[in-house]
């Protein structure tokens, strides 16, 4: 007796908070990094640190994974296996790192002998989507460099990949190269992901992830916490920055997590691949 | 018909509980049965007996569902892949076994070709798929034709290898996987009324898969109208096959003999 009247209070206790709590519906608290810091700050600090970095951003990538960066985006292009005439959205990739790999893979020679299959679907066009201005004028100098300044089938768009700007089923890829982590909302942004693609499109996900086997871990532990940051304050002049990428990759949902994140948000086939022990993953799941 | 029926239930179920993006290896050696030969029981001078046999049916099914392991996936994934690569099948006359074949075949059923970049081994896919399919496609004329009872063992044997061999007469160059060939010649001899349990379960299989792969390279160059002189090759093949055995029989008849 005493204790359903205990629970009675409690519960009318409960209510009482619950209205009040509406008042923080919007302003909950996120991650950035390991500190905890309102929703609407955090876009903003995540946009400083890619304004302040975006001129070293290529550089400080090489030098951070040895090179190795180089090599995982070439995996996460040939898993997702483009094809001519497809319509690609890779998003968080202002410096078209992916894009320009894509567009390469679509003219390499091996479609050429097809080529009058494969031509009746229309054009090739990969939009390259990115919410900070400053990431996507070096990608679109980077274009320029490489003689792809006149290209048709790249489209600069900048945009927030948890609203984005396309229409329901126009896409037949979505990627995301080390961009998901930095979104404030990881749902929202898969819920736009499976919105745009076409049923069969792929979505694949290319993100520093967990490191598990333990003398490995100690070690990528001690290169983030102590190399990374003083690299950075040397190379770049930007301690901040660096500091906050090794502590949103530990914030980071690790690979089963979000995988079965993936998984909620409706996709199938589900899957990942650990890449370096899991330094980073490629996920990837269908929409059918 | 109850033997595919059974095929097909266990597929379905196998893939409700197979988990998301769970290695299927898991669930494949768990719960299934395996082809393994059954254990020896008595080691006999191999017998292949010239009798119509009248029942086949009844006999297990989970050996059956262990050759398609790609269905395992996850339903409705499965069956889109499904569905693409049969598309795909009508374009490899023109583009090959190729990634444009599977691609337009994408196309054909409505989804985005990117889904091709998902299946695992890509062109190899295509032509698993087709032999899987083939290999249904036996099963269930097996099971579903009267008239196989009515042959000797010999005849039945031609006919079902003929069939079988008939599928894949027009896109021809075919590499055979051993797995898939070793459950194919399992097919045959389970329809062909084969039960036996003894170290012959070895000495068939081989026997039959030679006669196959033969049949398939003669295939290869045989210009004759409807493969006549193959099938004919075949005739003569599944003969002599036999008449070793007799031979066997009789050296071993006749050695027992002068032991006396």
């Amino acid at each position: 007796m005493a204790m359903r009247r205990s629970v009675a209070t409690l519960i009318r206790n409960f209510r009482n908070v619950v209205p009040r709590s509406d008042l923080f519906l919007h302003s909950h608290a996120t991650s950035f990094g390991f500190k905890e810091v309102r929703e609407e700050e955090k876009s903003k600090l995540v946009g400083n640190v890619f304004s302040s970095v975006a001129s070293s951003y290529d550089i400080m990538n090489d030098l951070m994974s040895g090179g190795l960066h180089r090599l995982w985006k070439h995996r996460l292009v040939s898993k997702l296996h483009p094809f001519p005439g497809m319509k690609h959205l890779d998003v968080a990739g202002g410096t078209g790192d992916v894009a320009f790999r894509i567009l390469e893979s679509i003219k390499s020679v091996r479609y050429r002998d097809v080529q009058g299959v494969l031509d009746g679907f229309g054009e090739t066009q990969i939009y390259v989507c990115d919410i900070n201005p400053n990431m996507l004028s070096v990608g679109k100098n980077r274009a320029i460099e490489k003689g792809l300044g006149d290209e048709q089938s790249l489209v600069w768009i900048e945009g927030d990949a948890e609203a984005l700007s396309f229409n329901d089923l126009s896409m037949d890829g979505y990627t995301i190269a080390f961009g998901i982590r930095n979104v404030t909302h990881m749902e929202k942004a898969l819920a736009e992901a499976y919105r745009v693609l076409k049923r069969g499109g792929r979505f694949l996900c290319l993100e520093l992830s967990h490191v598990e086997a333990p003398l490995f871990k100690q070690i990528y532990d001690y290169y983030s916490f102590a190399v990374i940051p003083a690299m950075g304050e040397l190379v770049a002049g930007d301690r901040e920055s660096y500091q906050y990428l090794v502590e949103s990759i530990r914030r980071f949902p690790n690979q089963e997590t979000f995988a079965q994140m993936m998984a909620d948000t409706g996709f199938e086939k589900v899957e990942y691949e650990n890449l370096v022990g899991g330094v980073v993953a490629i996920h990837s799941g269908v929409k059918l | 018909m109850i033997r595919s029926a059974t095929y097909r239930l266990l597929q379905h179920s196998s893939a409700s509980f197979a988990g998301l993006r769970l290695p299927t290896p898991f669930i494949r050696f768990s719960a299934e049965a395996s082809s393994t030969p059954p254990p020896p029981q008595d080691p006999v001078i191999p017998t292949l007996q010239e009798t119509p046999v009248h029942s086949k049916v009844g006999d297990d099914g989970a050996d059956h569902k262990k050759r398609n392991p790609k269905t395992n996936l996850g339903g409705g994934y499965a069956e889109e892949q499904a569905r693409v690569l049969r598309a795909a099948l009508s374009h490899v006359p023109k583009l090959g076994w190729s990634e444009s074949a599977m691609i337009s075949g994408a196309r054909d059923v409505g989804v985005s070709p990117s889904i091709v970049g998902s299946f695992p081994r890509r062109e190899a896919a295509l032509v698993e798929f087709f032999m899987d399919d083939c290999l249904q496609r036996l099963t269930d004329r097996i099971d579903s034709g009267e008239e196989l009872n009515s042959l000797i063992l010999s005849d039945r044997l031609t006919k079902l290898i003929r069939t079988r061999l008939e599928m894949q007469a027009r896109p021809m160059n075919l590499p055979t996987s051993l797995k898939q060939r070793a459950f194919l010649v399992d097919e045959v001899w389970h329809a062909a009324g084969d039960q036996g349990s003894d170290v012959d379960w070895y000495v068939k299989r081989t026997v039959l898969g030679g006669i196959y792969s033969t049949c398939e390279v003669y295939m290869i160059t045989d210009r004759s109208s409807d493969f006549c002189d193959s099938w004919n090759f075949l005739e003569h093949r599944v003969r002599d096959a036999f008449d070793l055995k007799k031979t066997l029989q009789e050296n071993f008849f006749v050695a027992a003999r002068e032991d006396l």
